[in-house]
């Protein structure tokens, strides 16, 4: 299939502009007649339900948690960036568009990241007029810090608490419609597949996790807003909730899959410390200006940290990349921390870690200075793992940590199932092969308060849509095949918990599909899920009932939905035979290490078509173009 | 808002508790320096009473503080019930995570106490007292008994620690909370508590044992 | 080491409920809270029982998801944090550890562990936002906000909701989480022209959702994960006055 991005014609600059303008309108008073289905209450979903809710539309909003608050938008600490220039050190729209093309390894969209830099203005001053408190100057103007390595300050950011303070901020807004009786808000439901009628998504099925009753709702157009797959290693900083199920049913009535293989691992996460653990914890990037990362110089160096001179220990990134020092992307920074560890360097009980210290920084700027910098995460460090990082080095440890791939969507943020809209980190559409610090933030918000609110109209306005009802056969069709899932897993009664799975199948995707990848892992991890797969429909244990409060069913769904997605997303690693971003094939690396891209062959997205069950997967590709931005390869030495 | 009554959202209710806690915290000091002229002499008392006796606005103040009690007691128990009733199911362990006190956890106890004291001290004090003779005499009279002796030290007591929370929590309720200041008000909240219990609870003591009553 | 819990199971709103008793042997004290928990209900799958339920998602401390309350205090006996937060090596050998769900009439019981918090949105959305609609916001630092009043916000405006303040009240009041909220928006320019219709919105659907009233306990700011203080509480008292001054 031919996919048509719907990229507007004319300089970059100018697309936007003339897109809006030549979108068709929904005349105001016909807006109430348009029911719309939002799902996912993070950034992009708040934002979006919310200011389409003030636009006048009809607005349903469903969320898992049992408060729209609760999004995993939530846990964001770094901050936001946007194109302000408040520092005057040189930043514009078009350095941020720059800089997130060449930080996405070349491989986004040119129109859509510079309607993002564009847009990103629009946000800052939006949560201002909200209340959001961010940092603030002594004259009481915005502060900015310069963050993940970028070379202006243009990140704006509240104490550790951006994503916190933003989504508040997006969910006041939400709200505020849901008082004033605009937006129906209905926690505490998943959905669980897409319903689409005459070609066109028209609704959705959901259970309702409380009475565990299967749902269902109509709309004229449906909003996935259902954040990234970060989960499917099991291990992520992402929260417990974090799934792939809504865009992976919605992936099989239709809409392609982009990217699935461009995950991002974040450098510095508190290390596993041992089987029991659920999840990973962040620490935030801002400790590498001022940490120093290192590993003893002679493997299985056994002293403590304390007793190992100067001169036995490799500060491995200042040495690789002299220029950025411990400053480089998350991907190399990433990279650079496994290869140390594969050559018998780590440090820690697992010898899976390496030493963050902050003794130079210490002497340099006194520890009051530095805990008034970093208290709060010291402090978190010092909680999960009771050692104190102003007297000994952090041991820190990559991790998955956000997810660059997802629905395929146009220029509209329209799926490939018209009328399913996609928003967020749920889409794959601009970071590329790697995201920016601090732009996934920026991107929900773009996509939901400023984008979908212009080009759902657009929709809206130029189709016919027939009256579609809850009570239709298409529904009640969804309904029983949801319903016949649920009860299929719990009749199995087999010998292992979804979450042994989960996590086996979490270990063989890291191992092999995660930050280093090549073919013959690649081929052994997709030579394994299949059976991972079949075992789990005939050995998974779920206990509880259906028609209650069940969370060992909520997991147990989500994780066969992971295990058939990881096996496109191993897929797509194989057939992406160059190393971009947060992509890295071994097989592909120049001389001294540094992901090799083929521009000459993968300059395009791949975009994955579901076929029916068991047949493979089909890929289509949308070849990228860049006029505005030349691709080079990246260097931070 | 139009409608809804200021003083029966909840914080408008606690604000009626505070400001008439705090008129009654007036009303005690102005009590304790006529009931301390005891110790002076039983004339000097007795003069004092008569002045109020006497005094033309005696029966508007009397309404007035008549008014202020009623209100106090009303809405404070009223706050209590809803209080209570905004926990139906109740913890099978509790524990204090640091912020209560012996007076915030004992309010509504030591209101009600301070609430059988009053009607048996007015009773007592006020509507059996004949109407000529000295009141001074009146009163040592009751000390005389032990036990009434004994109810009143309990009732100052009760009423100390209704003040050690009472006073600082008024300040609170009705906005008051500067972390420069707050300190200096608790602390004399509390002190104001003590001086009430030692002040008022002296006289029977005294009455009772030293002055060999 | 090896520990006996007792915890609150309920099979569903209304219904009765009752500590259950389940040893867990093999605790490590580098566990959280909530993977000891994990551990506890992988045992009971693998033996056919319903897991016990209870709410969590970031498992980091910042979403207001996970609610317990751990041997009488709401978030467990660490100060500053949430009950994901607390981890084993709080307890030793041998501990008997009594748990049970946040208790309020505005926070019914789901299941087991896991309450029913939407009554704080429902106040969210009776005032608890500076009425801006997307698009009409202004140039972002033609707003000035001084930094001690910015920092003062920010103080507030770190609740997570979680309802550990409704739960740790005597009265079962939600005047803290209340109380950030207003206060972070009374401290803003922002959050003037709505001032006092916002405090006496958000007011009266507390009342009307069967939350107490504060009796200046201070158990809520004790337990209070991130360490929102009473003294905005004050702030909420006085912006009510004012509100009422001005009707
Ligand atoms: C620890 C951490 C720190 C980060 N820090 C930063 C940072 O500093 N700067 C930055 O820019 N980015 C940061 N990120 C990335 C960023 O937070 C996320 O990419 C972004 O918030 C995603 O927002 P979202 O709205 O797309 O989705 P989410 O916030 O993930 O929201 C998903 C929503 O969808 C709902 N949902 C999901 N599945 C279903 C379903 N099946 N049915 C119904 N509802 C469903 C959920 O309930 C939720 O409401 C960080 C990420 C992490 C993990
Ligand atoms: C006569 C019987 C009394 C009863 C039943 C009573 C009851 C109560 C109750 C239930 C409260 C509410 C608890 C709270 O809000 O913290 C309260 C508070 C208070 N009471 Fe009393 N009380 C009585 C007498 C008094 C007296 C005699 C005084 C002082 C002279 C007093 C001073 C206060 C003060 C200052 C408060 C605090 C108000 C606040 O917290 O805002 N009370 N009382
Ligand atoms: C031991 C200490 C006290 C002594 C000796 C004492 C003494 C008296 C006396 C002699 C009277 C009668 C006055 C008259 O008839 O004109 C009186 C009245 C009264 N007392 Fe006390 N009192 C004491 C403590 C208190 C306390 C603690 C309270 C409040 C809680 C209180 C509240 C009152 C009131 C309300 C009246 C009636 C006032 C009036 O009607 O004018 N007294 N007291
Ligand atoms: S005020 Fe504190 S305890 Fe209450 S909801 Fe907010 S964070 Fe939780
Ligand atoms: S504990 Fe309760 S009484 Fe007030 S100070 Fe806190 S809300
Ligand atoms: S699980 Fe998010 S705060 Fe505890």
């Amino acid at each position: 299939m031919k996919l048509d991005a719907k990229i507007p014609s004319g300089p970059v600059q100018q697309k936007w502009d003339k897109h809006r303008f030549e979108l068709k309108l929904v005349n105001p008073a016909n807006k109430r007649k348009f029911d719309v289905l939002v799902v996912g209450t993070g950034l992009a979903g708040s934002s979006a339900a919310a200011s389409l809710a003030e636009l006048g539309y009809n607005v349903t909003v469903l969320c898992i948690q049992d408060s729209p608050r609760r999004a995993h938008s939530i846990a964001a600490q770094g901050g936001i960036n946007a194109a302000k220039n408040y520092p005057n050190d040189g930043d514009s729209v078009w350095r941020l568009f720059y800089d997130t093309v060449k930080g996405g390894d070349y491989r986004s969209r040119e129109a859509n990241v510079y309607r993002l830099a564009q847009v990103s203005n629009n946000i800052i001053d939006q949560c201002v007029a909200q209340g959001v408190p961010f940092a603030r100057e002594y004259g009481g103007q915005l502060s900015n810090r310069s963050f993940g390595g970028a070379q202006v300050s243009r990140t704006f950011y509240a104490r550790g608490q951006t994503g916190q303070q933003l989504l508040l901020g997006a969910y006041g807004a939400l709200m505020r419609q849901v008082g004033a009786g605009k937006v129906r808000l209905l926690p505490r439901r998943e959905l669980l597949d897409v319903v689409v009628v005459d070609g066109k998504a028209r609704g959705a099925v959901c259970r309702n996790l409380v009475t565990g009753k299967v749902e269902s709702y109509a709309a004229h157009a449906v909003l996935l807003c259902t954040g990234g797959y970060g989960n499917v290693f099991y291990l992520s900083t992402n929260a417990a909730n974090s799934n792939v199920t809504a865009t992976w049913r919605a992936h099989k009535k239709g809409a392609f899959f982009a990217n699935p293989c461009y995950t991002q691992i974040h450098p510095t996460c508190i290390p596993v410390s041992g089987d029991h653990q659920s999840k990973l914890t962040l620490m935030s990037e801002s400790l590498r200006n001022d940490g120093r990362v290192w590993v003893p110089k002679k493997g299985g160096d056994a002293r403590s940290p304390d007793q190992i001179p100067d001169d036995e220990r490799d500060y491995y990134l200042e040495r690789r990349y002299p220029s950025f020092g411990n400053l480089v992307p998350r991907d190399v920074a990433s990279r650079a921390a496994k290869a140390a560890c594969d050559e018998g360097k780590g440090v820690g009980p697992s010898k899976l870690a390496v030493y963050l210290d902050f003794r130079d920084a210490i002497k340099r700027l006194g520890e009051q200075n530095v805990r008034e910098k970093y208290g709060n995460l010291f402090d978190m460090y010092h909680h999960i793992t009771d050692e104190n990082p102003y007297k000994v080095p952090m041991r820190i440890y990559p991790a998955v940590h956000y997810t660059m791939g997802g629905l395929w969507v146009d220029y509209n943020l329209m799926t490939t199932v018209p009328g399913l809209f996609c928003l967020g980190e749920a889409n794959f559409s601009d970071h590329g092969a790697n995201r920016l610090g601090a732009s996934a933030l920026m991107q929900g918000l773009a996509d939901g308060y400023f984008v979908i609110p212009a080009t759902l109209g657009g929709y809206l306005a130029s189709e016919k849509l027939g009256a579609v009802k809850a009570e239709d056969a298409a529904f009640k069709e969804a309904e029983a095949r949801v319903d016949a899932e649920v009860k299929a897993l719990l009749a199995v009664k087999g010998k292992r918990t979804p979450t042994e799975f989960h996590r086996e199948l979490g270990l063989l995707v890291w191992n092999y599909c995660g930050m280093g990848r090549n073919e013959a892992g690649l081929k052994k991890a997709l030579a394994r899920i299949p059976e991972l797969r079949e075992e789990y429909k005939k050995n998974v244990n779920v206990t509880g009932d259906a028609g209650n409060f069940n969370q060992c069913l909520e997991r147990a769904g989500r994780v066969g939905d992971y295990i058939e997605f990881a096996e496109l997303m191993v897929r797509d690693a194989l057939e992406r035979k160059e190393s971009c971003g947060g992509h890295f094939r071994e097989e592909y690396q120049t001389p001294d290490g540094e992901a090799q891209r083929d521009d000459a062959n993968f300059s395009h997205v791949a975009a994955w078509e579901y076929a029916g069950p068991g047949k493979p997967e089909v890929r289509n590709t949308e070849p990228l173009v860049f006029d505005d931005v030349h691709p080079s390869q990246r260097s931070y030495k | 808002m139009r409608g809804d009554c200021k003083f029966s959202t909840s914080i408008g209710k606690k604000q009626v508790v505070a400001v008439t806690g705090l008129l009654l915290c007036g009303f005690l000091v102005s009590h304790l320096a006529g009931n301390l002229l005891m110790l002076k002499s039983g004339q000097a008392f007795d003069h004092y009473a008569e002045f109020l006796e006497e005094h033309p606005l005696l029966i508007p103040a009397e309404l007035g503080l008549a008014f202020v009690f009623l209100a106090h007691i009303f809405v404070g128990l009223r706050l209590a019930w809803q209080n209570r009733a905004a926990r139906p199911e109740r913890y099978e362990v509790t524990a204090c995570a640091g912020g209560r006190t012996p007076g915030s956890s004992t309010m509504k106890y030591t209101g009600l106490f301070t609430l059988v004291f009053l009607m048996a001290h007015i009773y007592t004090f006020k509507i059996q007292h004949p109407e000529d003779t000295s009141l001074f005499a009146w009163v040592m009279g009751w000390f005389h008994y032990l036990s009434y002796t004994a109810f009143y030290v309990l009732a100052m007591l009760s009423l100390g620690l209704h003040l050690s929370h009472g006073v600082w929590s008024s300040f609170q309720t009705l906005g008051v909370n500067n972390p420069r200041y707050s300190p200096y008000i608790r602390f004399g909240g509390v002190a104001f508590a003590a001086l009430m219990a030692v002040g008022f609870g002296m006289l029977p003591v005294w009455a009772h044992f030293l002055r060999g009553g | 080491m090896n520990l006996t819990l007792k915890i609150w199971r309920q099979k569903g709103p209304g219904q009765p409920g009752e500590l259950k008793e389940y040893p867990v042997s093999g605790v490590s004290p580098d566990m959280s809270f909530l993977e000891m928990l994990d551990v506890l209900n992988e045992s009971l799958i693998k033996k056919g029982e319903d897991a016990i339920s209870f709410d969590h998602d970031c498992r980091e401390g910042i979403c207001g998801m996970c609610s317990l309350v751990i041997d009488g205090r709401a978030h467990g006996p660490d100060s500053g944090a949430t009950t994901c937060q607390l981890h084993m090596r709080r307890y030793k050998d041998g501990d008997t550890i009594v748990v049970e769900p946040f208790r309020a009439r505005a926070f019914p019981v789901v299941k087991d562990l896991v309450v029913d918090r939407s009554s704080f949105d429902r106040m969210i959305a009776a005032g608890g936002f500076v009425s801006v609609n997307t698009g009409a916001a202004c140039e972002a630092n033609s707003i000035l906000v001084p930094r001690p009043a910015a920092e003062t916000a920010m103080d507030a405006a770190a609740c997570i909701g979680c309802g550990a303040c409704v739960a740790a009240c005597p009265n079962a009041s939600a005047m803290l989480f209340l109380s950030a909220k207003v206060s972070q928006l009374a401290l803003l320019p922002q959050g003037q022209v709505e001032r006092g219709k916002r405090v006496l919105g958000m007011l009266k659907t507390h009342d009307q959702e069967g939350f107490g009233a504060c009796t200046n306990e201070r158990e809520c700011e004790a337990v209070c994960p991130k360490e929102i203080s009473i003294p905005n509480i004050a702030r909420m008292n006085r912006e009510y006055v004012r509100a009422i001054s001005r009707a």
